[in-house]
């Protein structure tokens, strides 16, 4: 039996048509001009116990609204969501007590407390015998040398730390599912490296099932085996990482800043590209800030030096950067049918 | 419950690290104090009993209203709408913790920091600087169970406030209100004894007299008689079973908010 079953489940949302201005503000007060936005959009999968799927998609695509229906904070407008067999926002005292959830933009320590006063604190809540609880405060500590942040007060930890200890102790209550809403964000390469070699520990020692959502694809990359891509509230894919990581693993974006560039730089570099490489679009051209210009490059067409090389030769480069293919080619990708 | 006490203990903590803005608490009621005790000296102007209390009594009312109203400062409301609208709520929302106690454990936490740190320096304050005598009675003893009721409905009051925050994001307005009616019609600020007739009467079947009036008659007149004392006791459980049950329900709609229109 599938630890979260999700069946055609859809969230819509009435918001307010805002209007300009004064005047308009005004309207506001009395108005009852709404639209409905529709966050969740039909989608359904199962989640197995001990499975780990990274759920990602672009900015509004809908993936915070699901994790708050399965945390049974947000109810649904239709559809079906199981956890463990039981609606997560009816009897959710209960439902709380299995899951785990890490909201990476909103820490659950205590902000002018020692860290340990919250693991202490969270003990109780969770009803965790003191057996149990030594037993986790060991592993953490095998896992990430913690105790040397427990008299720490939270407010003076690093992000990356506070990170540490908020990921740990959702783990504290063996929890049946726990929920990583954006834990890496804002962190930087080392401290990431870190976060997720801790999360996979977390999942192998207690065969824990974690649901993590992410604008990193290297996350999904290094911890899972199953993704699911969610935009505009439906699903776009659902299946194994290596197969989405081998078609945009050869995806690179080049940023080329050109001297004296203007508008017209883009449109000319895209019409100097294609009279070299010819018209297949394995180059996608567009500009970036100012005099920035992306060219998103599919590496099994065309290498990236020739690029590069052709780049430097045909125009007054002054600065090259090379990015990994984000979130949102990605997602643009899939609509052009790139996984079918 | 033992989970709501580790909540209380983690709030009286984070109270103790802001300590020095206890000190200012602390000079703030001192002056009120001695400005009410001219006050109150110029009213009573040579009169031995003026409504049938005394000019030691009406100044032990006065301080000591203004140091419960200092106790039960808390700033649940406060605490409340801000979390709602930073969202944090979801914390509460996630974890097997039902919202009205744990914020109850918050203000209860506040509230033990707050006789430790303003309400036991104040007591002993009249008794040395101003030499006021506490009169021993019946009531001293009731006195700790009233004023714990007492609390409770404060409690609520500031509880059903928050939760307007669900509904708006400015509450300061609905604050205000809340405060100044609890002032005036509670007894805080004059005795309920010198208020007219009529409006005595009223006055002390509003749940408003039971956070102020109610636990302070019960120090300053404690030889009332035992029934009329344990009278105003039940009148006071009333008030807490009545309020807790109104507040939960109100809690259950206004969560609705969230469920449906999201946070």
């Amino acid at each position: 039996m599938a630890l979260i079953h999700i069946e055609d489940l859809s969230k819509h949302f009435k918001i307010l048509n805002r209007h300009e201005g004064l005047t308009g503000s005004f309207r506001d007060l009395f108005s009852h001009d709404y639209r409905t936005v529709k966050a969740v959009d039909g989608i359904s999968f199962d989640i197995e116990p001990g499975e780990m799927v990274g759920y990602i998609g672009p900015n509004g695509a809908g993936k915070s609204t699901t994790i708050k229906m399965m945390t049974g904070i947000l109810k649904q407008t239709s559809g079906t969501i199981l956890v463990n067999d039981h609606v997560p926002y009816e009897n959710r005292i209960r439902q709380a007590q299995i899951m785990g959830v890490v909201f990476g933009q909103r820490s659950q320590l205590w902000w002018d407390l020692p860290v340990i006063e919250s693991f202490r604190i969270l003990k109780e809540i969770y009803k965790v015998d003191q057996k149990s609880f030594d037993e986790h405060l060991a592993l953490f500590d095998d896992l990430v040398g913690l105790s040397a942040l427990y008299s720490q007060q939270v407010r003076t930890l690093s992000l990356g730390q506070r990170m540490l200890c908020d990921i740990t102790v959702s783990f504290l209550h063996n929890p049946s599912v726990v929920f990583l809403d954006e834990p890496t964000i804002g962190l930087d390469v080392s401290v990431k490296a870190k976060i997720r070699s801790l999360i996979r520990e977390l999942n192998r020692v207690s065969n824990t099932t974690i649901i993590l959502t992410t604008h990193d694809l290297g996350d999904v990359e290094a911890l899972c085996k199953r993704i699911i891509i969610i935009d505009k509230g439906t699903i776009l894919y659902d299946g194994s990482t290596d197969k989405v990581s081998q078609l945009f693993g050869v995806f690179r974006t080049l940023e080329v800043q050109v001297a004296d560039g203007d508008q017209g730089a883009t449109d000319l570099i895209e019409a100097r590209l294609t009279e070299r490489f010819g018209e297949e679009a394995a180059i996608m051209v567009r500009p970036k800030d100012e005099s920035w210009t992306a060219m998103t490059i599919d590496q099994a067409r065309i290498p990236l030096s020739d690029v590069l090389n052709f780049m430097m030769t045909t125009f007054p480069v002054d600065d090259v950067r090379i990015v990994e293919i984000s979130m949102e080619n990605v997602v643009q990708r899939i609509y052009e049918g790139a996984l079918q | 419950m033992r989970k709501y006490l580790a909540l209380s203990k983690g709030w009286f903590m984070t109270g103790m690290v802001y300590r020095f803005g206890f000190i200012a608490t602390i000079v703030g009621n001192i002056l009120y104090m001695v400005i009410a005790y001219y006050l109150w000296t110029s009213v009573y102007d040579g009169q031995e009993v003026i409504n049938g209390l005394s000019f030691d009594q009406t100044f032990l009312y006065v301080a000591l209203a203004s140091t419960v109203f200092i106790l039960f400062n808390t700033y649940v409301d406060w605490l409340m709408s801000f979390e709602i609208r930073e969202g944090r709520i979801t914390n509460y929302l996630v974890k097997p913790i039902d919202h009205q106690l744990a914020v109850l454990a918050y203000g209860g936490g506040r509230t033990i920091l707050n006789i430790l740190i303003v309400t036991v320096p104040t007591a002993l304050l009249l008794t040395f600087a101003f030499g006021v005598a506490i009169p021993v009675g019946v009531g001293l003893l009731l006195f700790p169970v009233s004023l714990f009721l007492a609390f409770l409905i404060s409690f609520c009051f500031d509880y059903a406030v928050g939760l307007t925050g669900f509904y708006t994001e400015s509450i300061w307005g609905l604050v205000t209100v809340k405060e100044t009616l609890i002032l005036a019609l509670s007894g805080a600020l004059i005795p309920i004894q010198f208020f007219p007739e009529g409006l005595q009467n009223l006055l002390r079947w509003l749940p408003f007299s039971a956070i102020y009036h109610t636990p302070l008659m019960m120090i300053t007149q404690p030889d009332q008689g035992l029934g009329l004392l344990l009278e105003r006791l039940a009148f006071q459980f009333f008030w807490v079973g009545t309020l807790f049950v109104f507040t939960r329900l109100f809690y259950n709609r206004a969560i609705k908010v969230l469920r449906i229109a999201g946070g």
